[in-house]
């Protein structure tokens, strides 16, 4: 499953990354202001969330071997 | 639960809906126009992850491009009347996302757009340490480049220009009165509540199926057009639904212009017969080469990517300056590249589906065939008959996905703002709208015999072989549309357990409603054209023909209109 890593000492709770996300694998925690990566088994490692933080929080770590794709079943 | 009221309601944020938005708010400033979206829009959909390019007439005759895409592309198949008025429109629209993006779209120096061709080849640099190329003259279009952060400032330019943006909703079913479209359901992404938009007229922007398969393109499930087929909407040349990308099992990242270089496992090229002569994008008779081979044992195939001769134009728009200035693009696609190929041990290479089916029929006006319901973008690419017998962007005409969007959303939106304005809002049934919700919430307590996720695996296993969704014969069709038959019968032993499952519910509805239309289709084509290709049926039958679909009962029903060829410039032969 791809990792997507926050760290949270430089997150400035600016919402970018759950904005960017276009699959809805990360939430939005109103409370603590800061996102909760929801559903990490969703992650197509698209990067937008990497991208798109201004403070370089975000890190996203594809695991391309349990990517969910038909493998047995091309033919 | 909140209920929201616009004249216009476009549903999807990304380029089509946002341009449908803007377009109808600018023709008419009284109008009320919303812009509803699962996610954020500006950040939505697929229009600001791909490559970037977008298909422009530059100064090419439109009758050329009609004439060559009629010619090379669409086998005949298009409406070339609406084709002509695409490649027409198609100057405007880089036009205007150049204004809407505050200048995204990539320039010269002396302020012109800065284009390239297809398989342009290097031939040295400029003062400023940029690339030059010498152009193919023989493709009537040329591409354009524009930054991949552009859809943000397009969202804002819509707000300026004074339309609403909810965010967070998605759309699962449109409402009707006494047949017209009176409004749409849908429910928070976060907090699961409900919510009621009613409209005189909806705009459906939600891009088309691509089965959750490929990365990029992983958005495209396919809920507006199950919505769409839900309200009575015909749909047609669903039978093309099927594009493949060449990828690599290491990464899942696109590779373009394999086909000039795949060998099998002999140290064959396999595929210069295919693409000898006018190439515009990777075809369906290479796929057909990588299968055949397979099944002879030739297999694995592999990419030899330094005889690729795309590579210089690839090379110069993607991850890099040498040609355009896009630094958030580079960042994208050297982010992508980097973990990719940095995991690559293999130049094995395999066709991965994308889909793209899009077969909401919309007339010359992009209305479907319900009253008041339009669409734009990828969900009708198909059904407009504009490109003929090829699956949607990218299909094979590469920076077709955006300009497609562009003018279809610019077509959209002018067409619902004449609509609003000579239409009053209809009646809301609170009968529908409690269908909607038993239908969508069922899986809140459902029994849950089946993982969600295994029922997604099983669908990918329907549609992803070549055998079934390429090279297509009759009994691999029948058999392919008896097992989404069987897996449509376990949608209600799924189980969801709060909103994100909800949706997931709801995709994998309409997954295997288009894996329906789509086989149901490809049974009703006994030809092989353009993308289409039938093992038993290899040639092209006397006369083209769409093949329509429109529920039916419980039921569907085909039936065949004859392409009007007789009134059309261009001919077979």
């Amino acid at each position: 499953m791809n990792k997507i890593i926050i760290n949270q000492e430089l997150c400035i709770g600016c919402k970018l990354c759950f904005k960017s996300c276009f699959i809805d694998v990360i939430k939005w925690d109103e409370k603590a202001r800061r996102p909760v990566v929801a559903y990490p088994q969703d992650c197509v490692q698209c990067l937008f969330c990497e991208l798109n933080c201004p403070k370089r929080a975000v890190k996203v770590v594809p695991d391309y071997a349990h990517y969910r794709f038909p493998r047995e079943n091309i033919l | 639960m909140p209920t929201h009221t616009a004249d216009i309601l476009i549903v999807g944020g990304s380029l089509a809906g946002l341009a449908a938005a803007i377009t109808a708010k600018e023709a008419n400033p009284e109008l009320t126009v919303t812009v509803v979206e699962k996610y954020t829009a500006g950040y939505a959909g697929k229009a600001n992850r791909g490559a970037g390019i977008i298909t422009m007439l530059g100064s090419s005759k439109p009758e050329d491009f009609v004439a060559y895409h009629t010619k090379y592309v669409g086998d005949y198949l298009n409406d070339q009347e609406g084709l002509l008025r695409y490649a027409q429109g198609m100057n405007d629209s880089i036009d205007a996302v150049d204004r809407w993006s505050g200048g995204k779209v990539c320039k010269n120096p002396d302020g012109s757009y800065r284009t390239l061709k297809w398989l342009a080849q290097i031939t040295g640099e400029d003062e400023h340490g940029k690339r030059t190329f010498s152009e193919p003259d023989h493709f009537p279009w040329t591409l354009v480049s524009v930054d991949l952060d552009y859809m943000v400032q397009v969202r804002s330019y819509a707000v300026k220009a004074g339309v609403q943006v909810v965010d967070r909703v998605g759309v699962v079913d449109v409402l009707t009165d006494d047949g017209r479209v009176s409004g749409a359901v849908g429910y928070h992404i976060d907090s699961g509540e409900q919510w009621i938009l009613r409209a005189k007229t909806v705009v459906l922007a939600t891009g088309s199926q691509n089965y959750r398969i490929m990365p990029m393109w992983s958005p495209g499930r396919g809920e507006g057009l199950a919505a769409a087929w839900r309200a009575g909407a015909r749909f047609t040349n669903c039978e093309f639904g099927s594009f493949y990308n060449w990828t690599s099992l290491d990464n899942f990242e696109s590779s373009m212009g394999v086909e000039f270089a795949l060998f099998n496992d002999k140290g064959e090229n396999v595929c210069l017969a295919h693409t000898a002569g006018e190439h515009p994008d990777m075809d369906q008779n290479s796929l057909a080469e990588w299968y055949k081979q397979v099944k002879a044992g030739n297999g694995p195939m592999h990419y030899r990517q330094n005889e690729n001769p795309l590579m210089p134009y690839l090379t110069s728009i993607l991850a890099s300056d040498s040609y355009y200035d896009r630094p958030f693009a580079d960042r994208f696609w050297g982010g992508l590249f980097f973990n990719a190929f940095t995991q690559q041990t293999s130049d094995e290479v395999v066709p991965g589906l994308i889909g793209e089916f899009s077969g909401l029929w919309v007339d010359q006006d992009w209305s479907t065939s319900v009253p008041g319901l339009l669409a734009a973008g990828d969900i009708c690419y198909g059904g407009s008959r504009v490109t003929g017998a090829v699956p949607p962007p990218p299909g094979r005409v590469r920076g077709s996905g955006l300009a497609f969007a562009l003018y279809s959303g610019r077509m959209a939106g002018a067409s619902a703002a004449n609509y609003a304005a000579g239409h009053t809002l209809g009646q809301l049934s609170q009968e529908q709208i409690d269908g909607v919700d038993r239908r969508f919430r069922a899986p809140l307590t459902a029994a849950g015999a089946v993982d969600g996720y295994a029922l997604l695996d099983e669908i990918h296993k329907v549609m992803q072989p070549l055998g079934n969704s390429l090279y297509r014969r009759q009994d691999r069709i029948e058999a392919a549309l008896a097992r989404v038959r069987e897996l449509k019968n376990q949608l209600p032993q799924v189980r969801a357990v709060d909103p994100h499952g909800l949706f997931a519910c709801n995709e994998y509805r309409s997954m295997l409603l288009c894996a329906e239309l789509f086989f149901n289709g490809s049974l009703a084509r006994k030809e092989s054209r353009g993308w289409f290709l039938r093992e038993d049926y290899p040639q092209h039958s006397a006369r083209p023909e769409w093949y329509v679909q429109v529920a039916d009962g419980d039921g569907i029903r085909v039936t065949a209109e004859t392409v009007p060829l007789d009134r059309y410039p261009n001919q077979p032969g």
